[in-house]
Formats: C-alpha cells, structure tokens, sequence
C-alpha cells in the first residue's frame, strides 16, 4: 500500500476522508454484529449456571470414585438431576452439604468409608520364595507368580496404590502402604488397582478393630510365610464377650454392628493380625445436614 | 494450474509453521494429542480460508477503491475477530468436549500470527480472488498437515526413552527443529513462490 498521498489534507478532503473511514469502519462494524447476533441466537448453548458452581464446589481432583469421568461430567450429571447432590465419594459431607445447597435439596445423609490395607505385613516380617528382578509394579509382579512374597495373598509391596491415590494419602514404608486417614477421601483408586485385592472401602468409628490380613491359608503354613498372618487360632472368636468375631475360612472376621470397641481380640491375637485404628472423631462421623 | 501452484507452494514450501515460523504457540501447545491438533488445524484452516475470501473484496474495493490504506489493519483484525467468535460458537454448540480440549487455544486463534499474517500478505501478493482464496486454504492445510505430523511424533515419544536432560519441552523444540529442517528439503520444488 504505497500510494498513500504525502499531501496533507485540508478542509473538505480532510472531512470526507474522516468521514470515508467512519462509515466503512462502522459498516463492516455493524455488518460483522449483526451475523455474530444471528449466530449467537441460533448456535446458542444453553447452559445451567449452577454448573460452574457445583464444579467449583467439587474437590476438582477428578478421581473418577463416583462413576464419572472428571469432576465436570458429575457437575452437568447433578445440574441435570442424574446423579445425586452426595455423589461426590471424595469431597464427603462438606461438600455434599454445599452442593445440595446450590441445588435447594433438603437433607442429604454422607456415609463416610476410607481405605483399609488388609495385610499388616511389613517386608522383612514377609517370606520370601524367590528373587524378583521385574518391573517394579504390583500388577507387573503379580503376573509372575505373585512376585517374590511366598504367600499368595499378602501386599506385593511395590506401591502401585501409592501411585493411584490422587490425594497423596498412600505412603509405602517397609514396603507396605501406609494410609493417612485424614487425607484419605474414599474414591477407591487403591481398590481397583491393587492386584491382590487387600485394600478395601471400609466404614471408620473413632476406634475400630481390624483384621490386617487375608490370608486363607490354613495356620501352620500361613504362619510359615508371614510373622503376622492370621494363623485361624479362634482365640478371637473364644474372647470377643459380644460374638463380634468370626473365623471363617481360616481368616478372622470382625461384625462391625456387634462390635463395642473393647479390644480384647486384639490383645488376645497371638500374631497381631488384628489392630486398633484410632480416629479423630468429628471427621469421619455420619453427617446428617438439615435445610 | 496457477491455483494448483499456489495451494500447493502454501502448503509445502511456504509452510507457515516451519517456513515462516508463524503459529508455533498451537504448534507447541495443541499438538499433545493428534485428535485435538486435527481439530484445531481445522478450525484455523476454516479461518483462514475465510479471512481470505473476506479480506480480499475489502482490501480491493474499500482500502484500494477508496483509497484508506490506513485501515487495512483494523479491518483485519476485524474479519479475523468475528470469523474466531463464529467457529467458536459453532464448535461450542456441535461438540463440548472439542471445545474443551481446545480451551484457551480457540480463542487464541485471533492472535494466531499466521492468519494475520496471511491477510496482510494477500494485497503483497497481487492475487486475484481465487488465488487468495486458495492460498489461504492452502496455508490452512498446510498448518494442518504440520500440527498432524508434530502431534504423531509427540505421541510416539511419549513411549521413547528420552534422557533426562531433553525431557518435555525441550525435546518438543528439536523435534520441530529437525521437522523445519525436512520441509527446506522442499525449497525450488515449483519453481520460485
């Protein structure tokens, strides 16, 4: 565009050019409004705006523990009354109360359950069988034998569930996770990725009695392949006052309606299969929310 | 034949990304996945084959014909503008998801320094309609075709066993590097462009 003239302008010229620029300017301004205004009438999206708020009301870790795959999928499913206002496994009551909120709903009722590793052995309290030299993974271990712990049950120890928790909660020390409560959520990831299927979603008072193993080996060679192994022994069964505890395929069982929280079969275990967990007690209560 | 020329000369030798070095923010930022670097590829394709078709009845009846050169700028920055709110409208309402994988790189569009450049080059070139017509797809094709080939390669490293010095970004910029390399193979392939 080199024909620009370098003779100032004055006067008329000056004007009709200002004038010139205006109209055409304001012309392809106008031209170019008006097919966006018919555009946006007929592209437009319609969209709920108690979804952005129920999003943001989520935790935003997209776990995936309630079925759907991000927190934005479970926002526009609640927004659209297909999935309930307690959905959120992970964000718990805070957020069960806050997203029913948003969305005028009465009382909603959030039964809090956080994972639990049934194997209480550390690495060196586990037999070994062999030496594995593989990829260091529970699933790729697990191909191969179970790895190189001799019993088939126990924890394989290479932290898969470490990696699968997106709250950090899952810690491996002795090669066995070690699962912080507090920040524990419940979404399940551990569950689904564990190999050996010994992590569980289980319900938490502020004192509870577990049993930290899942072998179904009969005692004598459970006890050959692990130092804390439920060997059967019924002594938990024989002591419990409130008939809380069962064996039932050689592993002890704990009824968490009959159980009161008196400890005696954990004192009594001879191997320490069974443990205490105690839990601060206002975090994992059942919350009940009125409107 | 001379449209032919010039579609394929945007293409290959006059690639915007690897030739000119226009466009690298998508070419860096959207190429992670090839679903979503198609996708984009094709958005901006349909902008700048429409910039062009707009952009020359403008800069030949209004900024030549009444003689404004001075508001070549604006009225590009105009065309460019509502063409990007247009598409992104159209993908919003046709695919969420799309939209959403996109994110902040749709809108983005707008400043994509190939487009623009793209409509300032048309009056350059002394085209007539057609041929800008088709030197805009072809620059949009040509972007395309380069966004689809770096988001294959990226994809593949993901499984390569990089060193750790090279890891992320910078083994992305040598890629793109060595790619610029592979299209020069193309120079004096039609003549002169």
């Amino acid at each position: 565009m080199s024909n620009v003239k370098t003779r100032p302008l004055y006067g008329r010229k000056l004007m009709s050019l200002f004038l010139t620029s205006i109209v055409t300017m304001g012309g392809f301004g106008a031209f170019f409004a008006f097919i966006l205004s018919i555009a946006h009438k007929k592209l437009r999206v319609e969209v709920d705006p108690r979804e952005e708020q129920v999003l943001n009301a989520l935790p935003g870790a997209n776990c995936g523990a309630c079925g759907f795959a991000s927190c934005r999928a479970l926002a526009e499913a609640i927004v659209k009354g297909d999935a309930p206002v307690n959905s959120c496994v992970a964000g718990g009551s805070e957020v069960a109360e806050k997203i029913s909120r948003l969305m005028g709903v009465g009382s909603v009722t959030v039964q809090k359950k956080l994972a639990f590793v049934h194997c209480g052995a550390q690495s060196e309290q586990r037999t070994k069988k062999a030496i594995y030299q593989g990829v260091k993974s529970c699933r790729a271990a697990s191909i191969v034998m179970g790895a190189d712990t001799a019993c088939p049950y126990g924890c394989i120890g290479f932290g898969d569930c470490e990696v699968a928790c997106p709250f950090n909660a899952i810690k491996m020390v002795g090669g066995l996770p070690q699962i912080d409560l507090n920040k524990c959520t419940g979404c399940g990831n551990c569950v689904n990725v564990c190999p050996q299927n010994i992590i569980s979603l289980e319900s938490f008072d502020d004192i509870n009695y577990k049993v930290a193993c899942s072998s179904l080996d009969k005692g004598k060679k459970a006890r050959q392949v692990c130092q804390k192994a439920c060997i059967a022994c019924g002594l938990c069964e024989k002591f419990c006052p409130f008939d809380a505890c069962e064996v039932k395929n050689n592993l002890a069982h704990i009824d968490l309606l009959n159980c009161q929280r008196c400890g005696v079969c954990a004192i009594k275990c001879p191997t320490n299969a069974i443990i205490q967990i105690s839990l601060p007690l206002d975090e994992n209560q059942p919350v009940t929310l009125d409107k | 034949m001379k449209i032919v020329l010039i579609l394929l000369s945007a293409v290959l030798i006059n690639n915007f990304v690897l030739r000119y070095f226009l466009g690298i923010c998508p070419f860096l930022g959207v190429t992670g996945k090839i679903s979503s670097s198609l996708a984009m590829g094709f958005s901006t394709t349909f902008v700048m084959t429409l910039t062009a078709a707009i952009v020359w009845p403008i800069n030949h009846f209004v900024i030549v014909g009444l003689n404004l050169p001075f508001l070549e700028y604006v009225s590009d920055i105009l065309v460019i503008a509502s063409l990007v709110q247009l598409i992104e409208m159209f993908i919003r309402k046709t695919s969420p998801a799309l939209y959403r994988s996109l994110g902040i790189y749709l809108p983005l569009i707008t400043t994509n320094c190939g487009i623009f450049f793209l409509a300032l080059s048309i009056p350059m070139r002394n085209y007539s309609f057609f041929e800008s017509v088709a030197f805009g797809f072809g620059a949009g094709v040509g972007f395309t075709l380069v966004m689809l080939i770096m988001a294959g390669i990226r994809e593949e490293l993901e499984f390569a066993d990089v060193p750790k010095c090279l890891q992320g970004a910078s083994i992305t910029l040598i890629t793109a590097g060595l790619l610029a390399l592979v299209f020069m193979g193309f120079t004096g392939l039609i003549g002169t462009s």
